[in-house]
């Protein structure tokens, strides 16, 4: 029956093999550099700064990116559905407050869910507009930004809140000697967010929406309602970042998320991601974050002045996403000179 | 009528369909039926409104006003899911498989709530049990479509159609990319599935699949029905001039003589993306076709030629201008023109103006731009406008305001006396109406007239037989077979085109071949 193949398919059986593992997917979601960056990235920072192992250290280095990590996953999953979220740092200084001033007056769990709920409602606010409004994702998160960041000054308007030495530890101090609790947190929330993303439907109609909005609807799927619960669960996933970001500076600040905004846009063009949608990994934005956040750090013991943290942060992203692009330029060259 | 399926109710009636985008009427009262276990032909030429009537049975599209029943039920217009649910299936001409998503994904996803849990493992093995009992077992479905050859997506997109077991399959051009096993691996899913007793719809030009496969047959023009017939009742001829409209032979001017013999563009082992090393010569005045089935190549060899797309040859001459590699806008520079496959998206910015639009290739940074250009250009736009009649209120009109014949004719019209030597064309006439075509061939010829060299890729068999000295027939991205004189007949190049050796003449006898070809 290979009779119905046009195409002779030489290298078909490494192929195969190859499509077994999980290789193929972290490649064609772009993740492979970004891991490597971070591998060099992470050797070189030990090189220069080996105290990095050291409990505080750790300790701090992961209170430092797992706010980070949690807003670029939910600028991940906007967008793997097409979009991009510029209402992301106002969101989560939306969030950071609602936790912060339920604190003072509610139970902890209560105030978690009202975060939670805030982050939801924000999200599904702007994935209705998007989905069902057919308006651009970055005309309406823009706008929508203005209006989070307007609510957040209006229920805190100077930093403060109730935070309490508990919470800092539940969130950002030590679960065991060497593994600070943060970076269980943010474990437990990309487990559970690659589980919804690559083990149930919904998730990979997350993928298949951003890939071809027209396929999924050919096929009889719906496809606004997946775009819509795509930008709800990334309200969701912001809002823990903005709890972790409250908890671990024992303050809520209004102002708290604005600098997340491009942070997370930069983690997630590190990570690999295609912004037209559909093409994104987890485990890449993950580390794509630790980087980016890491890099003052770095550039601090190493003596250079933290302004060229930026340039620096350039560099990498430049490199990183370049690198890719101009090694196929250059296998297409190097191959058609051959043949 | 002890028949379980009794054929004197239809399964499927669709009552005056009428469809339009604003004030084009794509589909204007279309009404017949099918009957359970019957293969219905839906054939017209290309914007005959064919794929938009598949696309309102699928639920893709909703009709302006019209009723469409299956098995006595109405069918809920615009949901494909309720389609699905009530048992039809559609493979769509434009592949509605998701590039991103693995064979297994495509297949097992569109079953099933969305906060289902989603096992890859369970649905490769879904998916392997199912391509198998297709007897597809080449296909990975482990592997992201995206990576598969267009025919391999084409099988999964029809294997995907099948798998519900539908009563009614509808096939929209499904065999475009096909190679002939896979036209017959498609029948022989066909009569598996009437015999069944399940309906398809086949949508399709291709006469000679029809006469195999259809037992009956609407004809569609200009989005009415033009007539119908039945298995074994028609002739090719007829069907040609039931779909045309007219006597089965459409004019078309001939080729000019050529008066010379210097070479406009020669090219050898010329590779690309999609291309295995191609040898082209085109002679100045000469106008060249080029055939062959969708995705061989056709689409990727203007783009390199152009420079639109990364591309190497042994040796690769304009004029007599020796090319290493190219970009559109080294090759306008060298005097080459091209006429993209999309003029609504690669060939017009439709939110500009006519005059614009003309001008764009001619536009420096530094250059006036606006209305004081347009006056200063005038002339030549009005003789452009003029000379392929443009239907158009002047050259300030904007561009997406036009019919799509007239559009194509600005996209043609801004390489006119503007001292080309080559002009690339991608399928300039599809989708056109007959007058606008017979104002582009006439401008064909005249620019080959004056010296011009023209490489012209049409999906239209009598286009290349009629209007070129010559057609080189594209397979697998290699050149097939060239024809010229008296070898330069539809046969040859529908037989070139699916892979059968050039002689190979009788129009059905490459749809029966088994041997694979190339």
């Amino acid at each position: 029956m290979s009779a119905i193949t046009p195409t002779s398919t030489s290298t078909g059986l490494p192929a195969r093999v190859w499509n077994g593992t999980g290789v193929v997917r972290l490649r064609r979601e772009g993740a492979i550099a970004p891991i490597g960056a971070f591998v060099v990235f992470f050797v070189v920072y030990v090189i220069i700064n080996p105290e990095l192992l050291t409990r505080f250290q750790l300790q701090t280095a992961a209170n430092l990116v797992v706010p980070l990590a949690l807003v670029a996953l939910g600028q991940l999953i906007i967008v793997l559905v097409g979009g991009i979220d510029i209402s992301i740092g106002a969101i989560m200084s939306l969030c950071n407050v609602v936790f912060a001033v339920q604190l003072e007056t509610m139970p902890v769990p209560v105030a978690v869910l009202l975060a939670i709920g805030t982050g939801l409602a924000c999200g599904l606010f702007n994935g209705f507009l998007v989905a069902y409004g057919g308006l651009p994702a970055i005309a309406v998160t823009l706008a929508s930004a203005f209006i989070f960041g307007s609510l957040a000054r209006e229920v805190l308007d100077r930093p403060g809140g109730g935070i309490t030495t508990e919470i800092y530890l539940a969130t950002s101090g030590e679960l065991l000697p060497f593994v600070p609790v943060s970076l269980v947190w943010l474990a437990v929330v990309a487990v559970l967010l690659w589980l919804l993303l690559q083990r149930t439907a919904l998730g990979r109609h997350i993928y298949g929406v951003g890939s071809n909005m027209e396929s999924v609807r050919a096929a009889g799927l719906n496809a606004r309602l997946t775009k819509l619960l795509a930008f709800g669960l990334a309200g969701v996933i912001t809002s823990l970042g903005a709890m972790m970001l409250a908890a671990s500076t024992v303050t809520g600040d209004p102002r708290s998320g604005d600098p997340y905004l491009l942070s997370s846009i930069a983690a997630v063009a590190l990570a690999g991601a295609a912004f037209t949608g559909g093409r994104g990994s987890i485990i890449g934005t993950i580390l794509a974050a630790c980087t980016l956040g890491l890099i003052g750090n770095l550039l601090f013991f190493a003596g250079v002045n933290s302004y060229w943290q930026y340039v620096i942060s350039a560099l990498i992203i430049v490199a990183v996403v370049g690198i890719p692009v101009v090694w196929r330029k250059a296998a297409f060259f190097a191959k058609g000179a051959r043949s | 009528m002890t028949d379980p399926i009794r054929p004197a109710e239809p399964l499927l009636v669709a009552t005056d369909l009428v469809k339009s985008y604003g004030p084009v009427k794509a589909v204007q009262g279309v009404t017949f039926h099918c009957n359970p276990g019957e293969v219905l032909a839906l054939v017209g030429e290309n914007g005959a409104g064919k794929s938009t009537v598949a696309k309102m049975l699928a639920g893709a599209v909703t009709p302006t006003s019209g009723s469409i029943t299956v098995a006595g039920e109405p069918l809920a217009s615009g949901s494909v899911k309720q389609s699905r649910l009530s048992g039809v299936r559609c493979a769509f001409q434009e592949l509605a498989l998701v590039p991103d998503w693995t064979v297994a994904e495509n297949l097992s996803l569109p079953d099933g709530a969305p906060l289902r849990g989603f096992s890859q493992k369970k649905s490769v093995v879904k998916a392997k049990a199912l391509l198998e009992s297709f007897h597809l077992p080449h296909i990975d479905p482990r592997a992201a479509v995206g990576t598969l050859s267009l025919a391999d997506r084409q099988l999964v997109e029809i294997a995907r159609a099948l798998a519900g077991a539908p009563t009614l399959l509808i096939l929209d051009e499904a065999s475009s990319a096909l190679t002939p096993p896979g036209v017959s691996w498609l029948f022989d899913r066909i009569r598996e599935l009437t015999a069944a007793g399940g309906s398809v719809i086949y949508v399709s030009h291709r006469l000679g699949e029809i006469a195999e496969i259809a037992d009956r047959g609407t004809v569609l023009r200009d989005g009415l029905v033009a007539g119908e017939f039945v298995r074994g009742g028609w002739t090719d001829d007829e069907l040609i001039s039931m779909m045309a409209g007219r006597e089965a032979e459409r004019f078309f001017p001939s080729p000019p003589p050529r008066t010379t013999d210097a070479v406009a563009l020669s090219v050898t082992n010329l590779r690309a993306e999609g291309l295995a090393g191609i040898d082209l010569t085109l002679g100045a005045g000469e106008i060249l076709g080029i055939g062959g089935l969708q995705g061989h190549g056709q689409a990727e060899l203007l783009r390199a030629l152009f420079g639109a797309a990364p591309a190497v040859a042994d040796s690769w001459t304009v004029g007599s201008r020796r090319v290493s590699r190219t970009t559109p806008v080294r090759s306008v520079r060298n005097g080459l023109g091209y006429v993209p496959e999309d003029r609504k998206t690669e060939g017009l910015a439709l939110e500009m103006s006519v005059g614009e639009n003309l001008l764009a290739p001619w536009y420096r940074a530094y250059q006036l731009g606006g209305r004081p250009r347009l006056s200063r250009e005038r002339g030549w736009i009005d003789g452009v406008l003029g000379a392929l009649s443009v239907r158009t209120r002047g050259p300030n009109e904007l561009a997406g305001s036009l019919s799509g014949g007239n559009q194509q004719k600005l996209v043609f019209g801004r390489w006119m006396n503007r001292s080309r030597s080559v002009i690339l064309l991608h399928d300039p006439t599809r989708g056109i109406d007959v007058r606008a075509k017979q104002e582009l061939y006439g401008a064909i010829v005249d620019l080959a007239k004056q010296g011009v060299g023209i490489l012209w890729f049409s999906t239209e068999v009598e286009e290349l037989v009629h209007v070129c000295h010559r057609v080189v027939v594209l397979y697998q991205g290699q050149v097939a077979d060239e024809l010229i004189d008296h070898r330069l007949t539809a046969d040859n190049i529908v037989g070139a085109a699916v892979g059968a050796t050039g002689s190979m003449a009788a129009q059905n006898a490459p749809l029966k071949t088994e041997r694979a070809a190339g």
